[in-house]
């Protein structure tokens, strides 16, 4: 009898040949994983090449607007001095809910918008609807004083949302939010810029800055992580009420 | 020696003059505030409007844009905490005297006291609550208003960070015959009508949104399927590998 049981005559591997082999299997393993992480993630909805979207990692080097430059995030407050005098907010609008998105330019027309309050960490999220926008609620009803916010997906598990081409947005295109009022508040797009999110501008993107009703419409953009399931970048467009 | 003793004096003020300063940088933070000021409980005003307070160390700019107001009558303007307060607008339950409207005092409770008079010209310390003069007059009933470089107590700063603060514009029309009138004082300032003061719209200064906003799925991301079907086929591999090593360990043990 031998010192050790064989079973049934299978061949069996030496430890030393065992080890090499599981280490192979493993090292492949992580090779085929690197693979599918770098991936090539560089060609999302809303890159950079699809011309508009301006990546301005300096806030200040593109001011929504050459009246009002907006100030560095998280920089001093805007120079005001003390004892002003009435100021000039431009034209704003009443209080009303927000019904109704349409940017003719890039194919967007919704007749709902999903109320949006902030998490328990304050953070924005996105609307449970990848086809619908969602406006703030704790900030500005669009038309009003301020920095209204628009947030929209850009896509889904299975393909575009309703910000797909927020990217394609030009300066000068037109943007219309339908009130409950009735009234029609038409903003004109000042700026589309992408930062990382590690990098977001907060102050520059909720703040006010621009001393006028303002219109921020925001989503993802850049490279897909797969590691979070998020996109590394959001995609924001800044706009002015006429 | 007595030049000593006077120096050393001296060192001292400074630094009693400084350590507010110190303390000040220390506490206060920088944030952005946003009120949507909608009409108080049962005042009933057709206004509404929005603040918005930059906070930076223990400055404030506040801007502030309302319309609907009684128009070319003076509205005291405030930034309201307190400590005790809830931090909130007043409600309909905030009318201790059960007249059907709210006073200012009645809505303590929720608001708080004044911390910052948003005065359009000169002081901007509690003290100027009732400076009646020297506030916005709604010409055409709407307020456009900008102030910067408004000093505040760090605990205040922090507070207005925290969206603990409240705006308040004062002044209702409650008989809407086009001015303060009424034989009912106000509760601040017995020589006015309650009219002139009570408050008319409200907003808590709400932080706002911190950071990013997750708003992709990454369906549209190139190659998607691709990707996923070798993420999956690496893992395996991999958990493959190492489970074998974890078995030839086990045997190498067992062997020995």
């Amino acid at each position: 009898m031998s010192d050790r049981p064989q079973h049934d005559g299978r061949r069996r591997l030496t430890p030393v040949a065992a080890v090499v082999a599981a280490a192979a299997t493993a090292l492949t393993g992580a090779a085929v994983l690197a693979v599918g992480l770098r991936g090539p993630d560089d060609g999302p909805p809303a890159a950079p090449e699809r011309t508009a979207v301006v990546a301005a990692p300096d806030p200040s080097a593109a001011p929504p607007s050459p009246a009002a430059p907006a100030a560095p995030d998280p920089g001093p407050a805007p120079p005001v001095a003390a004892g002003a005098p009435a100021a000039d907010l431009g034209p704003v609008l009443p209080a009303s809910d927000p019904v109704a998105l349409s940017i003719p330019s890039i194919g967007v027309a919704s007749d709902v918008l999903e109320p949006l309050a902030l998490d328990a960490a304050g953070v924005l999220p996105a609307p449970t609807d990848y086809a619908l926008p969602g406006w703030y609620t704790g900030g500005p009803r669009p038309g009003q004083f301020g920095p209204a916010v628009v947030a929209g997906h850009v896509d889904g598990p299975d393909g575009p949302a309703v910000f797909y081409r927020l990217g394609e947005l030009a300066v000068g295109a037109n943007v219309e939010v339908t009130r409950a009022d009735g009234t029609v508040a038409t903003f004109v797009v000042d700026a589309v810029e992408r930062y990382a999110k590690a990098e977001f501008p907060t102050s520059r993107v909720y703040g006010n800055t621009t001393d006028r009703a303002e219109l921020r419409l925001i989503t993802c953009g850049g490279a897909f992580d797969r590691t979070t399931g998020h996109y590394v970048d959001n995609i924001v467009a800044y706009a002015h009420l006429v | 020696m007595r030049t000593t003793t006077r120096r050393l004096a001296l060192a001292g003020v400074g630094a009693a003059l400084l350590l507010p300063a110190g303390i000040g940088s220390a506490l206060a933070a920088d944030g952005d505030t946003n009120a949507n000021l909608a009409p108080v409980a049962l005042n009933g005003v057709p206004a509404s409007g929005t603040a918005m307070a930059s906070v930076r160390g223990t400055t404030l700019t506040v801007t502030m844009a309302a319309n609907g107001l009684l128009a070319d009558a003076p509205h005291a303007a405030h930034i309201h905490f307190g400590a005790e307060a809830r931090n909130e607008c007043p409600a309909a339950s905030d009318d201790a005297s059960g007249d059907g409207t709210l006073n200012t005092s009645e809505g303590v409770p929720a608001y708080g006291g004044i911390v910052v008079s948003l005065t359009k010209t000169g002081d901007t310390s509690p003290a100027s609550g009732l400076a009646v003069d020297r506030y916005d007059t709604a010409p055409g009933g709407a307020i456009a208003y900008q102030r910067g470089s408004i000093e505040v107590a760090p605990e205040v700063a922090q507070a207005i960070v925290d969206g603990k603060s409240v705006v308040v514009i004062h002044g209702v029309d409650h008989d809407g015959n086009g001015t303060y009138s009424g034989s009912t004082p106000s509760d601040l300032d017995p020589s006015l009508p309650t009219e002139a003061t009570d408050p008319a719209l409200c907003g808590v200064l709400a932080a706002a949104p911190s950071g990013s906003v997750a708003a992709g799925a990454g369906g549209t991301a190139v190659g998607a399927g691709a990707q996923d079907g070798l993420m999956l086929l690496g893992g395996g591999l991999l958990a493959a590998g190492v489970g074998a090593a974890g078995l030839v360990a086990r045997r190498a043990r067992a062997s020995a």
